[in-house]
C-alpha cells in the first residue's frame, strides 16, 4: 500500500513522462502527430482488403468497422506490453542514478499508449459516423469501464514484462511472437462466435477476449456489453495487476546493478 | 529541532558480482552457466550509523572504499544484501544532476520534468519556479531548448532544481565543482542556509575542506567498514596521516624495486667505464668539477634511518653523502642547495657558511647533513650536492643529486612554512 501512495506522490513525474513520450514520439517526422491516426487507418485498410476480398471467412456487414473497433484497443494492449518491456532499459540513465519508484516507468509508458488510444477513438467515432453505423449513447456509457479494465490488464502485464526484461533480455524478442499468437487467439479479426466449442473454456481465461468483445458490442453492435464476462475480465485484470506489482517489487531492488 | 534520528543504518552489507563476461540472453544463461565466472567483491562489510535531524555528515575514504556505494544505498538506487536502512522524510540527491533533462525541451519545461523526478507536484513546482530560475542565473535563456545551453548553464540549472527541492534529507556526491567560482560560493552558501533550516545533509567528497566547513561529523570508511567517526578536523588528521603512510610505503616499495634493478646490471659496467670516461660522463651538464674527489652516493633517510622520498612538512631529513678521494683536498667545503621545479632556490648552505672550516679530506668517507624540522611546503624538490676546495674550485658539483617530495595535511601556501600565531581582536 505504501507503494501506491508513493506512486501517487510521483504523479507529476508520470504526467511529464507521458507528455515527453507523446511529444517526442513523432518528433522530426513530416506528418508528426498525424501518424497516431494514419498508422491504424492504414492497418485497417490492409486487413480489411485481405479479409473481405481474399480470405472471406468472416461474414459480417462492413467488415472494416468490425475490425477497426477491435484493432485499436488491441494495438494499445500489444504496444503496452511489448514497448513496456523495454521501458526500464530505455531509462537506464535515470534508474542507475536517481531514486524514484521504478513502477513509474511502466505506468507512464502504458498511460502514454492509453492516451494514444483515446486519440485514436476520435478516428473511430468519425469512421462510425461517416460509414453510417452511428453511435448509441446508452451503450457508449459502458465504454470507460471497458477501457479501465483493459488499462488495468495492460499495466499488470507490462509491469511483469518490464521487470523481467531487465534480467532476461530475450524477453523483448520473445514477446513479439507471444503477442502475435495472443492476437490470433483473441477475436480481433474474427468474431467470438467462430470459436469452436472445444476451445470456449480456453478463451474464457483470456481476458482480452472479453474486452475486445465488449468494445465490439458497444461500438459495432451498439448494444450494452455482457457485464458478467466484463466483470470476469476485470477480475483477471486485477489478478494480473497484483501479480505485476508483487513481481516488480521483488525484482526492482537489483535494477541498478543489472543495467 | 529535536534529536530525532532520521537516517538509521544498521549492519549493512553489500557485495557485487563482477562478471568477467556477463550474458543476459537465454542462450548465454543456459549454455554457458559454468563459463560465467565472476568475482565476489565485498564493498560494504557491516556499516552502522545514525544521523539525527539537522545533522550534516561527511563520508570520506580512499577511492573504492565503498563510500559512494553507501550513498547509493541511502538514495535507494540500490538495496543492501543484508542489514537495514531506515530513512524518514523526502530525500533529494545531488548525485546525478540533470537526470531526465530532455535536450529539445526548454529550460522551463525541463525544470518541471526534473523536479517531478524528485517527487514534486505541479503546484509545488509552481511555487518554486521563480526561486529556481533566479538561482540558476539563466533567466534570459530559460525558454530556449536545453541543447543550446553551455555545459555550465546546464549544470547550473540542474543544480538549482536539485537544491531548491526543499528535501528533508540532502545527499551530495562530489558536486561542488559546478560552474565558476562565484556560483560555487553561492551553492556553498545555499548549502549552509539549507543546513541551518534543519535539513539533514550527507556528503561524499574528497574535498576535506568542504566537509570541515559544512559537516558536524565525519565518517571514515575503509575497506567497507567504519574506521573512525567524529569531529571532521580530528578524523581528517588521522585520515591524512593514514594516507600519507600508505603513500610512503608505496614509494618505499618502488624504491626497493628500482634499487634492485640498478645494482645488478649497472655496477659492473660503471666500474669498467669510469676511468676512461672522465670527461664525457653521462649527464655531463649536471655534474662538473675537477673530480679530485667524487660523490658516489647520495641517500635520503628519515630519523629512523629508513630510505624515503616522501616527507611530511616539519620532519627531519638526513642526507648522506658518500665520496671517494683521488687526491687530498685541502680546506674542503660540502654544500647543499634545494630547488623547486620552477628552479627557485628554496634553501642553500655549505660548511664554510656554517663556520666549519679548515678540514681536509684525504680518504674515502661519508658526510651526513641533518636537515631539522624541514618546513618546505608540499611539492617536489631537487637537491644539489657539491664538494669544493678551499679556493672555490668545484671538485664535484652534482646537480639534482636527489629529489624529495614534501606532503602536508595543512593547506597553507607558499614555499616554506613560517611558524606563526594569530592574535585576534577580542570584541
Amino acid at each position: 500500500m505504501k507503494i501506491i501512495k508513493e506512486i501517487y506522490d510521483y504523479r507529476q513525474m508520470i504526467f511529464s513522462l507521458v507528455r515527453k513520450d507523446l511529444r517526442g514520439r513523432y518528433k522530426g517526422s513530416v506528418l508528426g502527430f498525424l501518424w497516431t491516426f494514419i498508422n491504424p487507418l492504414l492497418q485497417m485498410v490492409v486487413y480489411s482488403i485481405v479479409f473481405s476480398t481474399i480470405m472471406r471467412v468472416v461474414d459480417v456487414d462492413k467488415y472494416y468497422i468490425f475490425l477497426f473497433v477491435a484493432l485499436i484497443p488491441w494495438i494499445f494492449f500489444s504496444a503496452s506490453v511489448t514497448g513496456g518491456s523495454s521501458s526500464i532499459l530505455a531509462s537506464k540513465d535515470m534508474v542507475t542514478k536517481i531514486y524514484f519508484p521504478r513502477e513509474v516507468l511502466p505506468i507512464a509508458y502504458v498511460t502514454s499508449c492509453f492516451v494514444n488510444m483515446l486519440l485514436c477513438f476520435i478516428v473511430i467515432f468519425a469512421v462510425l459516423l461517416i460509414s453510417g453505423v452511428g453511435l448509441n449513447f446508452a451503450a457508449l456509457c459502458y465504454l470507460p469501464a471497458v477501457m479501465i479494465v483493459e488499462y488495468i490488464l495492460a499495466l499488470g502485464v507490462a509491469l511483469i514484462s518490464s521487470a523481467v526484461t531487465v534480467y532476461f533480455r530475450d524477453l523483448e524478442h520473445i514477446l513479439g511472437i507471444v503477442m502475435m499468437a495472443w492476437m490470433y487467439f483473441t477475436p480481433v479479426m474474427y468474431s467470438e462466435t467462430m470459436i469452436p466449442e472445444a476451445f470456449q473454456t480456453l478463451f474464457h481465461f483470456n481476458p482480452m477476449c472479453h474486452i475486445i468483445t465488449a468494445y465490439r458490442d458497444i461500438l459495432y453492435y451498439k448494444t450494452r456489453p455482457d457485464m458478467s464476462t466484463l466483470l470476469w475480465a476485470g477480475i483477471l485484470g486485477i489478478v494480473f495487476l497484483v501479480i505485476g506489482f508483487v513481481v516488480f517489487n521483488k525484482l526492482k531492488k537489483r535494477f541498478a546493478e543489472s543495467l | 529541532m529535536n534529536n530525532e534520528t532520521v537516517i538509521s543504518v544498521k549492519d549493512v552489507h553489500k557485495s557485487f558480482k563482477l562478471y568477467y563476461d556477463k550474458g543476459y540472453s537465454l542462450k548465454e544463461m543456459i549454455l554457458f552457466q559454468s563459463r560465467r565466472r565472476y568475482e565476489q567483491h565485498n564493498v560494504l562489510n557491516g556499516i552502522s550509523f545514525d544521523v539525527k535531524r539537522g545533522e550534516a555528515i561527511g563520508l570520506i575514504g580512499h577511492n573504492g572504499c565503498g563510500k559512494s556505494t553507501m550513498l547509493k544505498l541511502l538514495t535507494r538506487i540500490m538495496y543492501p544484501d543484508s542489514g537495514t536502512i531506515d530513512i524518514k522524510g523526502r530525500v533529494s540527491s545531488l548525485i546525478e544532476l540533470g537526470a531526465g533533462f530532455h535536450p529539445d525541451m526548454s529550460g522551463r519545461e525541463n525544470i518541471y520534468t526534473n523536479a517531478a523526478i524528485f517527487g514534486l507536484t505541479k503546484k509545488e513546482i509552481d511555487e518554486r519556479i521563480r526561486t529556481i530560475i533566479d538561482f540558476s542565473e539563466i533567466e534570459e535563456f530559460i525558454d530556449n531548448p536545453v541543447r543550446t545551453y553551455s555545459s555550465g548553464m546546464y549544470m547550473r540549472l540542474a543544480f538549482s532544481v536539485a537544491i531548491n527541492v526543499d528535501a528533508e534529507i540532502l545527499l551530495i556526491d562530489e558536486i561542488l565543482g559546478v560552474g565558476d567560482v562565484s556560483f560555487q560560493t553561492k551553492c556553498f552558501n545555499r548549502l549552509q542556509e539549507i543546513k541551518s533550516k534543519g535539513t539533514t545533509i550527507v556528503i561524499v567528497s574528497h574535498s576535506l575542506g568542504q566537509i570541515e566547513q559544512i559537516c558536524d561529523r565525519s565518517i571514515w570508511i575503509h575497506d567497507g567498514l567504519i574506521k573512525e567517526e567524529g569531529k571532521p578536523k580530528l578524523i581528517h588528521m588521522d585520515y591524512c596521516d593514514f594516507m600519507l603512510q600508505k603513500r610512503q610505503d608505496k614509494e618505499a616499495a618502488a624504491e626497493v624495486i628500482k634499487a634492485d634493478n640498478k645494482s645488478s646490471p649497472e655496477n659492473p659496467a660503471n666500474a669498467s667505464s669510469e676511468p676512461a670516461s672522465e670527461e664525457n660522463a653521462p649527464a655531463a651538464e649536471k655534474r662538473w668539477g675537477n673530480r679530485n674527489a667524487q660523490i658516489t652516493a647520495v641517500t635520503v633517510t628519515d630519523a629512523d634511518n629508513i630510505v624515503r622520498k616522501v616527507f611530511k612538512t616539519g620532519s627531519d631529513i638526513f642526507i648522506t653523502i658518500d665520496f671517494t678521494v683521488k687526491e687530498p683536498i685541502r680546506d674542503a667545503v660540502f654544500g647543499i642547495g634545494i630547488f623547486n621545479r620552477a628552479g627557485v632556490q628554496c634553501y642553500g648552505t655549505n660548511t664554510r657558511l656554517d663556520m666549519l672550516e679548515d678540514f681536509d679530506i684525504t680518504k674515502d668517507g661519508r658526510t651526513v647533513i641533518q636537515l631539522k624540522n624541514v618546513s618546505l611546503l608540499p611539492a617536489e624538490y631537487l637537491i644539489d650536492i657539491a664538494i669544493e676546495s678551499g679556493n672555490g674550485i668545484p671538485v664535484d658539483y652534482y646537480r639534482e643529486a636527489c629529489t624529495i617530495e614534501m606532503v602536508s595535511t595543512e593547506r597553507d601556501v607558499g614555499i616554506a612554512r613560517i611558524s606563526h600565531e594569530w592574535k585576534l581582536p577580542n570584541d
